[in-house]
Parts: C-alpha cells; sequence; structure tokens
C-alpha cells in the first residue's frame, strides 16, 4: 500500500464521525430508491408475469344478453387470440356470523375447461364441479377477511332469488388483484367479494340459458386495440352493449398502475432530498478537513506530487463515505424491499412477489451516491488542488470579521458579546450556515409532507362521510323501481329515513368525442348524499339540463350553454340531448348530475329509482339486516358509516408506520446536518471557547456559544422549511390526483407544529452531544498553541 | 531567605503556596514540573517568574490561575484554599479575580477590540468600560477593530484591556512580549505596569527573558521545577527602558 492510501484511510478513520454521518444520510436516500425503483420493477414483472400466465384480458364488454353463438362472431374479430364469453351477476350475501350483507361479484367457470381469459389460480381447494349447482370459489382476500374456508356454506339473493352456496376453493385472479365494490371509493376486502361458479348454475340463476353478458378478450401481438373494440362493438350492438373498454378502465389494472406511479414518485422525491443533504454535509466536512490540512497540502506538492494527484488524494476520501453510504443504502435497500414485498403480496394475494433490483437499479444508486458526494466535494478538492506550495506552507492568516451591514449591526448592539459571536460567524460563514439550515429545512419540509398526507385523507374522510355521504346504509337495486318503492323501504325496521337516487351507466358525447360515465339523479335539497365542492359547499343539482364535474368537461371539450348527447350505455340504450348548465368541482368523483326526476324523465323511466340511501335507528341494525338478507330485488347495502369507522382504523395502522419512517428520516436529516456542523464549529472554534472558559464563563455560558449557533440556524430554517413542505406536498397531491379525487391542500397546524418541534429537538440533541466536547476542552494546550 | 518584600511584611499574603507539586503522567514516564515549590505573593506587587522553558513557571501560573490543579500541597488565595476547589468553584474564581494575558493573545477574531473587553465586563461586578480600558493601552482609537484589523502588538494590548476591565485583583501574564518585537514588547509591558501602579492589581509576569525581570519588585527564578531563588530588586527600572 502506498504511503498516501495509508494516509488515506487514516484521514477517512480520523473523520469516521463525519463520513458516518454522509454514509448515513446517503444510505436513507439510496435504501429508498433501491426500494421504490426495485419493487416498482418487481411489480412490474410479477404483473407481467401474472397477466401472461393467467392470460389477463386487454379488452372486455358488458351487455345485456347474447346468444352463445355470437361468441364466433367476437373471436373473428380482427386482433383477438382469445375469447371468453361469461355471465357476470351481483348477490348480496348471507354469511354465517356476519350481520351486515356484503356484495359480491358473480363470474361464471366454463363447464369442461379453464377460462381462456382472466384465468384464475386456485390457492386451496378445487374447481367446482360442473354437475354440483351450489359448489363455488371465493376470492382470497374476500375469504380471509371474513374467516371463511373450504366447506362453509353462504346464501346469496342472486337476481332476486336465495340460494346456499357451498365453498370448495379459494382463488385469484389477475382480473381481481384490487377488489372493490361498484362506485366504492376504498377497498374493503369484507365487504365486497368476488364469486366464481358454474356457468349453467349462473346461467340458470339470471336467466341466461345459451346466452352471455360479458365477454373478456386477450389480443394477438401487433393488434390494433381500437379497431377491435370497433369490430366488437358492431358484433354485440343488437345485444345491448355498453361498448368494449381497455385496461384504462379495467379498476384492478387502474389501481395497480396508480400504486406503480407512486413507487416512482417516491423513489424520486425522498433520496433526492437526501442525496443533496449529503453532497452538503461532504462539502463541510472536506472543507474543513482541507484547511486543516493546508502543511500536509504544501508538503505534498512540495515533494513532487501533482495537483491532480492532491485533488484526487483527497477526493477519494469523499468517495469513500458515498461507497459506504451505497453499500449500506443497497444492503437496506434490499431489506427494506423484502419486507414490503411481503406486504403487498399478502395484501394483493399475488401468487408469488419477491423484491428483486436490477443491477442498472444498484448502478443507478452508487452512480447517484458517487455523484452527490462528488458534487460535495469538488469546491474543496479544488481549492487543495490551486494552493501553491509555499503558500500552504506557511499558516493561514487569521479568519477575517469585518463590520456585517448597518441594519446587523444594529442589531447586534442590542446583543451581549456571546450573541454577537453566534451572529458575526453565521454572516461570516454564510455557506455553511445556509447548508446546515438547508438540512433543517429539508427536515421540517419532509415531516410537513409527511404530516400532510393523513390530514388530507382524514379531511378526505370527513368530506366523503361526514358532508357528502351522510347515510347510513346504501341499498341499491337490482333494476330500477318505482319511487313507490321507498314506501316499503321506509317501513324496514330501523329505517328513519330514506332518500331516492339514481345512477345511470351512459355515453356522452359532444363535439366528436365520447365518454363513458355514471350520471347521478339527485333530489333536490337531498340531506344524505350530496354532491360537495370546493370549500365543502354543497352543490345542488341544476333544475334543468346537465352539471359536469370539471375534469368530464374537459375530456368532452364542454362548456356551459353547450348540447351533449347521453346514451344509456346498457340495456335499451335510450339517447337524448340535453344542455350543460353548469360546469361543478366536486371533491369526490368526476360525473354528471342531474335532478333525479329530470333523469328518469330523460331515461323514458319516470319516477324510476336505483336505489335509497338511509338513515338508521343504529339499535335497530340487526332487524334492519335480518329482514333485507330475505328482500328480493336488492343488490346491494352498503354500510357507509360503519365503513367509516373501519377505514379510518387501517388506516391509522399503516399511518403509524409511514409516520415513524418518515420521523427516522427527518431525524438522520436534522440530527446528521447539526450534528457535522456542531463538530466543526466546536474545533474551529476549540480556542476561541477555551479563551472565552479561561476569561471564567462557565460552561453553561459557554455552550450557549455553541448551541446558540445551531439553534439560532435552525429557528431560520422554519419559515423555508415550512413553505418548501408547503409547497412540496401541494405538488405531491396534484401528482396523486385521479379523476376520482381531488385534493384541496389541507393546513395541518398540529402537523406544522410537530415537523418544525420534532426538527428542532433533533438539532438541540445532536448540538447536546457534541456540546460534551466543551468539557473535555484542554484550556491550557490550546491557549499555550499558535493559531 | 526572606522572600517578601521588605514594606509588606505586614499584610497577609495574597496567595500562599506550600509544598506544591506537580507531576504530568505516571510511573517511568512521570514529568515532575513543580518540586515542593513554597512562596508568597503579597497584594500589588509586580512579580516576575523568570526561567527557561520547562522549568515549571508556566505551570505555576497555570495552577495560581485555577486552570490547572497540583498534584500535592495546598494553595490558597486570599486565605481560601484553592487545592481542594472544584471546576465551578475555580471558573467563578477566574470570573472574580483573575486576568489572563497570553503569548498569542487568544482574542475572539469575531469580536471588535471594544466587544473582546466587553466580552468580560459582561461577567465582571463593577467593570471598567471597554473605551476606558482600551484607552489606558493606547488604542483608544482602534475600538472598532476587529483582531485581523490590528498588528501583534494592538492585539496584544487589547489583550491587556480585557485583563484589567474587570479590575482583577491579579493578573496573569504568560510570555506576555513573547511574540512581540523589541518595540512593541516595551509598550505592551509599560501597560502592565501602569495597570499594576493604578489598580493595583498584583501582577505575574511569567517569562524566559532576563531583560523583563527588570522591571519586578521581585524576581522568582525557576529551574528543573523548583524555586531556585528569589530576589528583591532594589534598582527597579522603567519598562522604557529595558531592551533585548
Amino acid at each position: 500500500m502506498r504511503a498516501l492510501d495509508k494516509k488515506l484511510l487514516r484521514d477517512v478513520w480520523r473523520m469516521r464521525l463525519h463520513a458516518a454521518g454522509v454514509a448515513l444520510v446517503l444510505a436513507c436516500g439510496l435504501s429508498v430508491f433501491v426500494m421504490a425503483v426495485g419493487m416498482r420493477g418487481s411489480m412490474e414483472r410479477t404483473r407481467a408475469a401474472y397477466y401472461t400466465e393467467r392470460h389477463m384480458a386487454d379488452l372486455a364488454v358488458s351487455l345485456v344478453r347474447a346468444p352463445d353463438r355470437v361468441a364466433q362472431a367476437l373471436a373473428a374479430a380482427p386482433g383477438v387470440e382469445a375469447v371468453e364469453t361469461r355471465i357476470v351477476g351481483y348477490a348480496l350475501l348471507d354469511l354465517p356470523g356476519v350481520e351486515e350483507p356484503p356484495s359480491a361479484q358473480l363470474v361464471s367457470l366454463p363447464a369442461d375447461r379453464r377460462p381462456r381469459v382472466n384465468d384464475i389460480v386456485l390457492a386451496r381447494g378445487r374447481l367446482p364441479d360442473p354437475v354440483r349447482a351450489d359448489e363455488i370459489l371465493i376470492n382470497q382476500a374476500f375469504a380471509d377477511a371474513n374467516r371463511l374456508g373450504i366447506g362453509d356454506t353462504i346464501a346469496a339473493t342472486m337476481h332476486g332469488r336465495r340460494q346456499t352456496l357451498r365453498i370448495v376453493g379459494l382463488a385469484n385472479s389477475p382480473e381481481f388483484i384490487f377488489v372493490s365494490g361498484p362506485g366504492e371509493l376504498f377497498r374493503e376486502a369484507g365487504r365486497f367479494g368476488v364469486i366464481w361458479m358454474g356457468r349453467e348454475a349462473l346461467a340458470r340463476a339470471y336467466d341466461l340459458d345459451g346466452a352471455f353478458n360479458d365477454a373478456v378478450f386477450v389480443l394477438g401481438r401487433g393488434a390494433n386495440a381500437a379497431e377491435t373494440i370497433h369490430a366488437i362493438d358492431q358484433v354485440l350492438q343488437p345485444y345491448g352493449t355498453s361498448g368494449a373498454y381497455g385496461r384504462d378502465r379495467m379498476l384492478s389494472d387502474r389501481f395497480l398502475s396508480e400504486e406503480l406511479r407512486q413507487l416512482a414518485t417516491m423513489a424520486t422525491f425522498l433520496p433526492a432530498f437526501f442525496l443533496i443533504i449529503a453532497a452538503f454535509l461532504v462539502n463541510i466536512a472536506l472543507g474543513r478537513v482541507i484547511a486543516t490540512e493546508r502543511s500536509n497540502i504544501g508538503l505534498l506538492k512540495a515533494f513532487g506530487y501533482s495537483d491532480a494527484a492532491v485533488a484526487w488524494h483527497y477526493a477519494e476520501s469523499a468517495l469513500i463515505f458515498a461507497a459506504i453510504g451505497a453499500l449500506i443504502g443497497s444492503a437496506g435497500g434490499i431489506g427494506f424491499g423484502r419486507a414490503i414485498a411481503d406486504i403487498y403480496r399478502d395484501y394483493y394475494h399475488f401468487p408469488r412477489l419477491d423484491f428483486a433490483a436490477s443491477p442498472a437499479t444498484f448502478l443507478g444508486a452508487w452512480a447517484a451516491g458517487f455523484a452527490s458526494a462528488t458534487a460535495g466535494c469538488v469546491v474543496s478538492v479544488l481549492r487543495a488542488a490551486r494552493l501553491a506550495p509555499a503558500a500552504a506552507l506557511t499558516p493561514p492568516r487569521p479568519t477575517a470579521f469585518f463590520a456585517a451591514g448597518k441594519g446587523l449591526t444594529a442589531f447586534g448592539e442590542r446583543l451581549d458579546a456571546k450573541s454577537r459571536i453566534i451572529l458575526r460567524r453565521i454572516a461570516r460563514f454564510p455557506r455553511r450556515a445556509a447548508t446546515t439550515a438547508l438540512g433543517v429545512s429539508f427536515a421540517i419540509a419532509l415531516l410537513v409532507v409527511a404530516r400532510t398526507f393523513p390530514a388530507e385523507m382524514d379531511y378526505l374522510l370527513d368530506v366523503n362521510f361526514g358532508v357528502a355521504n351522510r347515510q347510513d346504509v346504501t341499498l341499491t337495486f337490482v333494476e330500477a323501481r318505482d319511487v313507490g318503492v321507498l314506501h316499503e323501504v321506509r317501513r324496514l325496521p330501523g329505517v328513519l329515513y330514506a332518500e331516492p337516487f339514481r345512477i345511470d351507466d351512459v355515453v356522452l358525447r359532444h363535439a366528436g368525442r365520447s365518454v363513458h360515465e355514471a350520471v347521478f339523479g339527485v333530489p333536490a335539497n337531498a340531506r344524505l348524499s350530496r354532491m360537495i365542492g370546493a370549500g365543502q359547499a354543497v352543490i345542488e343539482p341544476p333544475p334543468a339540463g346537465i352539471a359536469l364535474a370539471r375534469a368530464l368537461a374537459d375530456k368532452l371539450d364542454a362548456r356551459p350553454g353547450d348540447v351533449i348527447r347521453i346514451e344509456q350505455a346498457r340495456g335499451r340504450r335510450i339517447g337524448a340531448e340535453v344542455r350543460v348548465s353548469a360546469i361543478v368541482e366536486p371533491m369526490i368523483g368526476s360525473s354528471a348530475y342531474m335532478d333525479l326526476g329530470a333523469l328518469s324523465r330523460l331515461m323514458r323511466e319516470p319516477g324510476r329509482v336505483s336505489g335509497a340511501h338511509l338513515m338508521m335507528d343504529p339499535a335497530r341494525y340487526r332487524a334492519f339486516n335480518r329482514e333485507i338478507k330475505e328482500t328480493p330485488g336488492i343488490a346491494g347495502a352498503s354500510y357507509v358509516s360503519q365503513a367509516d369507522v373501519s377505514m379510518r382504523r387501517e388506516y391509522e395502522e399503516g399511518v403509524g408506520v409511514m409516520n415513524f419512517i418518515y420521523a427516522a428520516f427527518a431525524a438522520v436529516m436534522a440530527g446528521g446536518v447539526a450534528f457535522s456542523a456542531a463538530r466543526i464549529t466546536l474545533a474551529e472554534q476549540e480556542r476561541d471557547l477555551a479563551t472565552l472558559r479561561v476569561l471564567g464563563f462557565t460552561r453553561a455560558e459557554v455552550s450557549y456559544v455553541l448551541i446558540g449557533e445551531l439553534m439560532a440556524l435552525a429557528l431560520l430554517a422554519v419559515p423555508g422549511g415550512a413553505a418548501l413542505g408547503t409547497l412540496l406536498a401541494i405538488w405531491l397531491m396534484r401528482l396523486f390526483q385521479t379523476d376520482m379525487y381531488s385534493f384541496p391542500f389541507v393546513f395541518n397546524p398540529a402537523g406544522y407544529a410537530f415537523a418544525i418541534t420534532f426538527s428542532l429537538v433533533c438539532v438541540l440533541a445532536a448540538a447536546l452531544v457534541v456540546r460534551t466536547g466543551i468539557d473535555k476542552l484542554d484550556m491550557i494546550g490550546v491557549l499555550k498553541a499558535r493559531d | 531567605m526572606d522572600s517578601r518584600p521588605p514594606d509588606q511584611t505586614a499584610q497577609p499574603p495574597l496567595f500562599a503556596v506550600r509544598d506544591l507539586c506537580k507531576t504530568y503522567g505516571e510511573g517511568e514516564t512521570a514529568v515532575r514540573a513543580l518540586v515542593d515549590v513554597n512562596l508568597e505573593i503579597m497584594p500589588g506587587e509586580l512579580l516576575v517568574l523568570l526561567g527557561p522553558s520547562g522549568s515549571g513557571k508556566s505551570t505555576l501560573l497555570n495552577i495560581l490561575g485555577g486552570l490547572d490543579r497540583a498534584t500535592s500541597g495546598e494553595i490558597s488565595f486570599e486565605g481560601t484554599s484553592l487545592s481542594a476547589a472544584n471546576d465551578r468553584a475555580l471558573t467563578q474564581f477566574r470570573r472574580r479575580h483573575v486576568g489572563f494575558i497570553f503569548q498569542f493573545y487568544n482574542l475572539i477574531p469575531s469580536l471588535t477590540a471594544r466587544e473582546n473587553v466587553d466580552l468580560v465586563g459582561e461577567i465582571a461586578e463593577d467593570p471598567l468600560s471597554a473605551r476606558e480600558a482600551l484607552e489606558l493601552v493606547g488604542l483608544g482609537a482602534r475600538l472598532d477593530h476587529f483582531p485581523s484589523q490590528l498588528s501583534g502588538g494592538e492585539q496584544q494590548r487589547v489583550a491587556v484591556a480585557r485583563a484589567i476591565a474587570k479590575r482583577p485583583a491579579v493578573l496573569l501574564c504568560d510570555e506576555p512580549t513573547g511574540a512581540l518585537d523589541v518595540k512593541t514588547g516595551v509598550r505592551v509591558l509599560e501597560a502592565l505596569q501602569q495597570v499594576n501602579e493604578r489598580y493595583g492589581s498584583t501582577t505575574l509576569i511569567v517569562t524566559h527573558n532576563a531583560d523583563v525581570a527588570r522591571m519586578a519588585q521581585r524576581v522568582v527564578r525557576f529551574g528543573d521545577g523548583r524555586v531556585r531563588s528569589v530576589e528583591v530588586n532594589s534598582a527597579r527600572v522603567a519598562p522604557s527602558e529595558l531592551v533585548w
């Protein structure tokens, strides 16, 4: 080993605390990077493999009824590689020991073979015997949530008829990786399930013998999806199709894509924070080392080492810091990724999900680590390279201080001398002061963001459950019923108030564009389920015409006053022209809204409603539940108030873990930067602090100079950190915004208070640790030595 | 050997040092910096501790100033023992009674001359104003200069002003002219003598420069950690007459 290399290793060892700080900060950032990028890749590969292996549909279509023979025409459509015609329906379930009846989607299985499209994975048990009409498979998540197992029986009200079904197996499917009920905002595994059963039995239940009402397609390589959709729609036009659609409208796939997108955001946003901080830390540490190594630099150059060799010698130490950080970050990322993969696998019931980060991911992480260290050391290293040997061998001039600007001077005059020392040092070393303040402000920003998410979620839940949907239960009828049915509903046990609603699945057309959406019929002055706009204001349905959500209006390029065409997407496919009376900005959903009476007249079903929102007497749920399980014509019951409670509980558990992780990251950020800054301040001011001790200042008074400087910088960081956090939170909310939700920024004072207090405490803790150095000051030794 | 100056025998000593020893390290590597030192220092006297480097004079100064502790022996200040004092008590002792002047000035670079003096004024009970102290050392016109804007001699005079601003009972000066040329060194010594005469601060000057000893009332010579001699200076000269 060359002597210079030995020196390098000893230098790094001498700087080990700084090295540890840099490595730790880098490791945090890079572990998140490796985890998020690796997880994203792993999820994508898993999804792709799962989709290929189980023939996930590229296109799907639902219709009213088409005879089986039409399947051949569908198979012959251009681009179609495989088609599976199915019977799909919805049922209200009655589970043993479960009071509130959940709902399920029923999907037929071919009698004599596995499905050609959207095949299932049998997790346990066996396939239903085609001869036995009561045998079913249920999806694993639903079974787990309701503690259902093989051999259990459940009752289902299908198409108004109650049947007893026996579970013979638990299954998963690429089609239902994410399962949620129609129109539900949030996943509740136990409230909505998937049931696969024999086609014949299902056909009998839905009066679809020799016919189908749903089809799924796998496209061949290079197929033109638009062309295929057009062909399918042509074939199915006589059979009440709502139009074929691609994966962009398949809920499960859409949700997964959203999850992947969030991972991608995470892979850039958090690591960027840490990489910047690490660069600054390297800058501080190396700047200090090179300042103290002046004479060594002079000696090396006097011996004949080139400027480049000297520069490389010092750059190497920064790269060693980075390598340590990247190593820990890579290992941490793998560990982190494996833990997250387990969570994802259990949550989505993937047949398998192994975390694997590609070599490119690790390469990217290491490159980012080295880039950060290089950026951090370049200024100091260049200074070392430029130092002339003769100048380097003479002692440095004492640090020159100058009077600050007038304003600062006036301010300084009111301070005591110790505070003036603090103020002058901050003004004299602005770059370092800025670094410390920036590190602390990043920590504050990170925590502000972390605390805004739950506040945002809380707000969304508050709006959804507290203002928009105040009903306890929503009943959905199998098909639209006369509004007179409300009398019957009101007679159900415990119902205090019932409010009708109507939903029509429609295609809206305007300016050559068409969008498949739901149009909601809302009664005027609704008390339970209402449309909520900005500032939680209730948006009343227009007395005439149609109101469009902003996102929908944009898709249709429609403005108030425009006339658009709406067509029922299924059934009789009635169409009509309607004038856009308003553009609204609902917080949840992006649909079209009309007056209930106007919508039912437009659909030529005057007085018919799709369901009712109910306000309940909580004491009488049991009787109510018993009754509706026996009532035909009810497709589903959604327990809104209970969903609110369970969702908040589930969400809070997740938030706890996330808050802990973010707090740990922020502690590393604020603490690491403060620790590094404090150690350098102590090293630089050793002589001054010792002088103060000699002059008779107590340890506490001398500590004030050290801790005061850090706390002053931390306080300076507060406004910037809060502002940065706010901007980031707003930006991230925009990123996460979908057609389904719009997130107004929620100001959460408690979150800001926590972010600021926690970061300041981290700085104080780091400063107090370094402060112990003041107790060990060698007053005599320091004072005897020359500067 | 009468170690007291003739005219002050009636007063109790400011410092009384009895059988003082200071040993650094242990076993074979132990270095005996002070060996059985006995000395009494009278209020208001100007004493020079003379000796080659390593003779123990600075060690004694540090112990007298409460920066270091003796290994054995007794030391008292105004009748109160310093030997058993804890860190807090020593800090208070320095704060109330001691002014230090060092070879390398040790000014706070981020504070102006005035503020360096104010620093001490803030923790003293009845301090001189910074202007007063700096005028006394001839720096009335350099109040708002930072250390980096002052010459070595000027910096040392700021250090003197800082030391005297609290009107200390004792001024401890460790090689105060060691880093200065003759001319500026003389100015610093003049300032010290002036303070000694005007405020009656007991002044101890540690030096290896025998010429400086000529301005002292008494000269304590050190060698190998022991007091070799204590002489009363019968013919004191003014600092301006010193040459080296």
